[in-house]
């Protein structure tokens, strides 16, 4: 095997390996490819089905046999959506919060993940513990007792309120990944060269520390930036009147009185654009977020 | 998809939110909108095309403005969020200062006289001749409790729809006009594909039982309360004879899905692509719908009286109304804007939008509302209207479209499970009664 | 420890822990509390918030009803939480062999991720409307079955499951998938490529591979994603509710759903936070033997 290895050299990353003639390994192959391709078309399909019908006639998304390609594509759709909701004040809206709460919750946990990956203090292990904890509390149970919070604050129906709490709930995770992340990819040996020359803790922290861990800092903005675009339960509870919605909530606008939305090829329409601002966003952020996961999750 | 919003308890800690309030607004930067004198907050559902609904309403709020000087902010609440926004303004949350409404009683249940609904009793003499105006029906659904709440001004009213094509097909004149013909009818028009039914004869209405069940009941001569509100009358002859007809109509005669009341469930869906060919109880914006949207449809469909049961043929009738809300200190600018939009050619305006019926003789008997055969029939439907409202502030948790509502299991399984119907009528009697026992202060 | 080292500590930290308490500790606290008092959104005018003990558990355990919805959460985390991860223990091993056009599967893979829950919810419904959907008109072309299956609306059962069941689990499979693979994924790449070549000059198989190098290697990490799917299975709540309800007969219902229906259709706040505070104790299970796993890591 190792010999065939070696002979391919620059070739092994093709299909040749693929194809490698082993019985029991070809078994394997075909029935793993197989059952791959099953599950893309699993994974792809409602994302196809949504896609397809934002570009069809309402008549053409109800008709059976299904039309799996427009027969007269049209852009009307999201013209149609637009008008009926303000569906790029919402987007906007929702990439407003989504990256405040992501910048924000991103900037904590580093400060805390830091500290509690790196010295033992006093009182370490029970805020750790404590930060574990919330991160297992599911969200339904929490809904009525952040509602009134929320409200007491005078922070309902309006972003600040919304921001703080997406904050408020990526923070366990993120300190949890970063800790392990820092634990592993920052060695002391760096801080304590900073220290030497003259930096006080923060400063070393800020100058030789984070520039290190981007990755690490990329996944958490990643997961708190997704996490607060996707979300509806706390986007329809804490900010859901008039122009600030987000567009998770602005879709449900669609809904009539019966249940059923009225233009269902708008609502199609309107749900892609719901999707593609956090498509193109981990794009632009997936190359760090592979590396930043592994070092912090490995090692915990 | 449902918004979810809840609800302030009793918070009397006034002068610390208030400080916190402005704190917060200071470092949120919130816009505090200040109502002026001269300005009032208006909010509504939409009703029929969103678009349409909106400019409509907008332009009467600013010819109401160039007329009275008082703005008028309209603000639209969508039905996905509109029962947990009425059910927050209820127990303290943010309000407006008037609004269309709609389940009056309950909301005003829960309100307990600090939120909510306010009554304008005072005021009522400002409309000398509501009851020739307007439709007896409709002016239920805006009193309670002795007092006058507000002016109905859209009523949902529910005839029966049904696919002329299909009827055609069958060898049929006309849509059936009692129960028996319902069944006789249904077997006509049920087609069968091997295992499969690709249409169904008959739908009773649509996929919330509790509101599908009224009617029925309603025909069969029972009622769901006394009319205080306080005892649960369902454990009799007439609940017993509703829901063996539609038992029946799902496992003996076949005719009816039995899916008809799950969450994905549309009935528009079903009708529009010629799955069902009778619907019983249709929503009440479907023609003026089909009129818009479903060109292809044309002529294909006609909508008729329900179907007599055998003591009356109750219609389902419901009616939203423009009420003011207690905590807002504008009563008067409010009066004045409802007492703009009542005014018969306004009336007129928004039907006309809309599409809705009116609640307004006038507007009903109107050319524009009988161009068309099924406009006619609309009106004619309206003398036989329940409201579907009843006395209690329970009322929306018994007849509530989620599985656990007192209603919604009674009739799921006696409808759809095939239950025993006695037990089912007997033990749901029981719990009504326990929950009505609840505001018991009432 | 030295002082300013401490407050540079305790500095760092409190940001992170003031979230933590009010978004986290006090929000559990409060519907802790709720769940021991009469809380009627309908009697509360009148008759306020009088301590009643734990009655409110005895009404809801004495509910056929939630005894079902315990029993169905379970067995929903159970069926989603192997789904995931047996799919994306195989999907990840596959995005990890080099072979061209691995950047899109990996990009295609992910694409459930930047789909909202309430988005795919309504999607999926459309595709597993009975009379409407694609896939039974495909599957009735094809001749695999003579009649439409009714994927949300069956209420048949086979034993503890049934059809809504399963549909319901399919959906939620797929909104996990890209989480679980890129965690694994990232956890794949830091296997040190000498384990796999010694089991070759072995002459392991592929299959032998996986058991013998992967699956060990992967363990600590495999552990914390299961962990992570538990907890989020057993609060889970958009999917269920959106596309059936608690399904036909309870036959889809979990705890979320029901305590979000005592609250919001019932007005009973406290029979909700009862059920809420079930949710609790069971994810509290879990959490114990997480925090376990935590600790012993960080002792090694």
């Amino acid at each position: 095997m190792s010999a065939t290895t070696e002979a391919t050299g620059a070739r092994s990353g093709s299909w040749k390996r693929l194809f490698d003639l082993r019985s029991g390994d070809t078994l394997t192959k075909v029935i793993v490819i197989l059952i791959t391709i099953g599950t893309l078309i699993y994974i792809l399909l409602p994302v196809f089905w949504m896609l397809k019908s934002s570009f069809q006639a309402n008549v053409e998304i109800r008709a059976l046999p299904p039309k799996w390609l427009p027969e007269n594509p049209t852009l009307q759709p999201y013209e149609n959506a637009g008008r009926l909701i303000p569906l790029w004040r919402y987007v906007w809206n929702s990439l407003f919060v989504s990256v405040t709460a992501s910048v924000i919750a991103t900037l904590l946990a580093c400060s805390a993940a830091y500290v509690l990956g790196r010295f033992r203090f006093p009182g370490a292990t029970l805020i750790l513990a404590l930060i574990l904890l919330t991160n297992l509390i599911p969200a339904i149970t929490r809904t009525f007792p952040i509602y009134f919070f929320i409200q007491d604050l005078g922070l309902l129906n309006s972003y600040g309120g919304l921001i703080l709490s997406y904050v408020g709930f990526s923070l366990p995770f993120a300190v949890l990944l970063l800790r392990g992340y820092f634990e592993s990819s920052a060695p002391p040996e760096l801080e304590e060269a900073a220290l030497v020359d003259g930096c006080n803790h923060f400063t070393a922290f800020l100058r030789v520390i984070l520039p290190v861990s981007l990755p690490g800092i990329a996944a958490v903005a990643i997961f708190t930036f997704l996490n607060a675009w996707n979300d509806f339960l706390w986007a329809s509870l804490l900010l859901n009147q008039g122009e600030m919605k987000t567009i998770q909530v602005g879709i449900g606008d669609f809904a009539q009185e019966g249940g059923g939305p009225q233009y269902v090829n708008a609502f199609m329409a309107a749900c892609v654009v719901a999707t593609i601002p956090a498509l193109i966003v981990f794009l632009f952020v997936q190359r760090w977020l592979v590396g930043g996961l592994t070092a912090g999750s490995v090692k915990t | 998809m449902s918004g979810l919003k809840i609800v302030t308890p009793n918070r009397p800690s006034k002068g610390r939110v208030l400080a916190a309030f402005t704190l917060a607004a200071v470092m949120s930067g919130t816009m505090m909108t200040q109502a002026t004198a001269q300005s009032i907050d208006f909010w509504t559902q939409p009703q029929g095309d969103l678009l349409v609904y909106q400019d409509t309403m907008n332009a009467l709020a600013s010819e109401f403005k160039a007329e009275s000087g008082i703005d008028v902010r309209v603000e639209v609440i969508n039905w996905s969020v509109a029962f947990n926004t009425w059910l927050t303004v209820a127990q303290g949350g943010a309000a407006p200062d008037c609004a269309d409404m709609y389940w009056l009683h309950s909301f005003s249940g829960i309100g307990g006289g600090k939120y909510g609904p306010q009554p304008i009793t005072a005021y009522r003499d400002q409309w000398p001749t509501l009851e020739e105006d307007f439709f007896p029906g409709a002016l239920e659904d805006v009193h309670w409790n002795g007092e006058f709440y507000g002016i109905p001004w859209r009523v949902d009213i529910r005839p029966m729809m049904y696919r002329t094509d299909f009827l055609q097909e069958a060898g049929l004149t006309a849509p059936p006009a009692n129960w028996d013909e319902i069944v006789s009818m249904g077997q006509a028009l049920t087609v069968r594909d091997g295992n499969n039914t690709t249409r169904w004869g008959f739908a009773p209405g649509n996929n919330n039982p509790a509101q599908t069940l009224l009617p029925y009941y309603w025909q069969a001569g029972g009622v769901m309360l006394s009319e205080d509100g306080k005892t649960a009358t369902i454990d009799n002859e007439a609940m017993r004879t509703a829901l063996k007809f539609l038992q029946d109509l799902v496992h003996v005669h076949k005719i009816t899905s039995p899916e008809i009341f799950e969450k994905s469930a549309v009935p528009l869906d079903d009708f529009t692509s010629g799955s069902v060919a009778i619907n019983g109880s249709m929503g009440n914006s479907w023609p003026s719908q089909f009129d818009r949207d479903y060109p292809e449809l044309e002529d294909k469909w006609a909508i008729a009286l329900n179907p007599e049961g055998p003591e009356n043929r109750d219609s389902y009738s419901g009616a939203g109304y423009w009420g003011v809300l207690y905590g807002t200190d504008q009563i008067d600018a409010c009066i004045n804007w409802i007492k703009f939009l009542s005014q018969q050619e306004n009336m007129q305006r928004i039907s006309e939008a809309t599409g809705a019926a009116s609640p307004r003789r006038a507007v009903m008997a109107s050319e524009s509302w009988n161009a068309r055969p099924w406009q006619t029939v609309m009106g004619e439907t309206l003398e036989f209207g329940h409201t579907s409202q009843h006395a209690t502030s329970v009322w929306s948790a018994l007849a509530s479209p989620e599985p656990g509502a007192v209603l919604y299991d009674l009739v799921y399984s006696t409808v759809i499970g095939n239950e025993d119907i006695d037990a089912a009528v007997v033990a749901a009697q029981a719990r009504m009664q326990t929950e009505l026992d609840r505001s018991a202060t009432n | 420890m030295v002082r300013d080292k401490l407050i540079f500590c305790y500095l760092m930290v409190a940001p992170a822990m003031l979230f933590t308490i009010a978004l986290g500790i006090y929000p559990m606290l409060y519907s802790m509390w709720m769940s021991f008092v009469e809380y009627d959104l309908l009697r509360i005018q009148q008759y306020g918030t009088p301590f009643v003990g734990f009655d409110n558990y005895v009404e809801v355990f004495s509910d056929p009803r939630f005894v079902q919805t315990v029993s169905n959460t379970v067995l929903f985390t159970i069926l989603a939480v192997s789904g995931t991860l047996g799919i994306s223990l195989l999907l990840s091993q596959v995005l990890n062999a080099k072979f061209p056009g691995r950047a899109i599967v990996r990009m295609a893979v992910c694409v459930p991720w930047f789909v909202p829950p309430a988005v795919a919810s309504a999607i999926w419904m459309w595709l597993l409307n009975t009379e409407r959907s694609p896939i039974n008109y495909l599957l009735r072309d094809w001749g695999v079955i003579d009649s439409n299956i009714r994927f949300l609306t069956d209420s048949t059962q086979y034993g503890p499951f049934s059809i809504p069941m399963l549909a319901i689990v399919a959906v939620r499979v797929w909104n996990g998938l890209p989480f679980a693979v890129i965690f694994i994924l990232a956890a794949l790449q830091s296997i040190p490529a000498s384990l796999y070549e010694a089991a070759e000059v072995d002459g392991a198989t592929i299959m032998q591979k996986f058991w013998h190098v992967t699956l060990p290697s992967l363990k600590p990490v495999l552990l914390i994603l299961l962990t992570l799917l538990i907890i989020g299975g057993l609060g889970s709540f958009e999917i269920n509710y959106i596309m059936t309800g608690g399904g036909p007969n309870n036959l889809t219902n979990i705890m979320a759903v029901y305590s979000y229906q005592q609250a919001f259709s019932f007005f009973r706040f406290d029979l909700a936070s009862a059920a809420s505070g079930v949710i609790l104790i069971l994810t509290g299970f879990v959490c114990v033997y997480y925090i376990r796993a935590q600790f012993k890591g960080t002792q090694q």
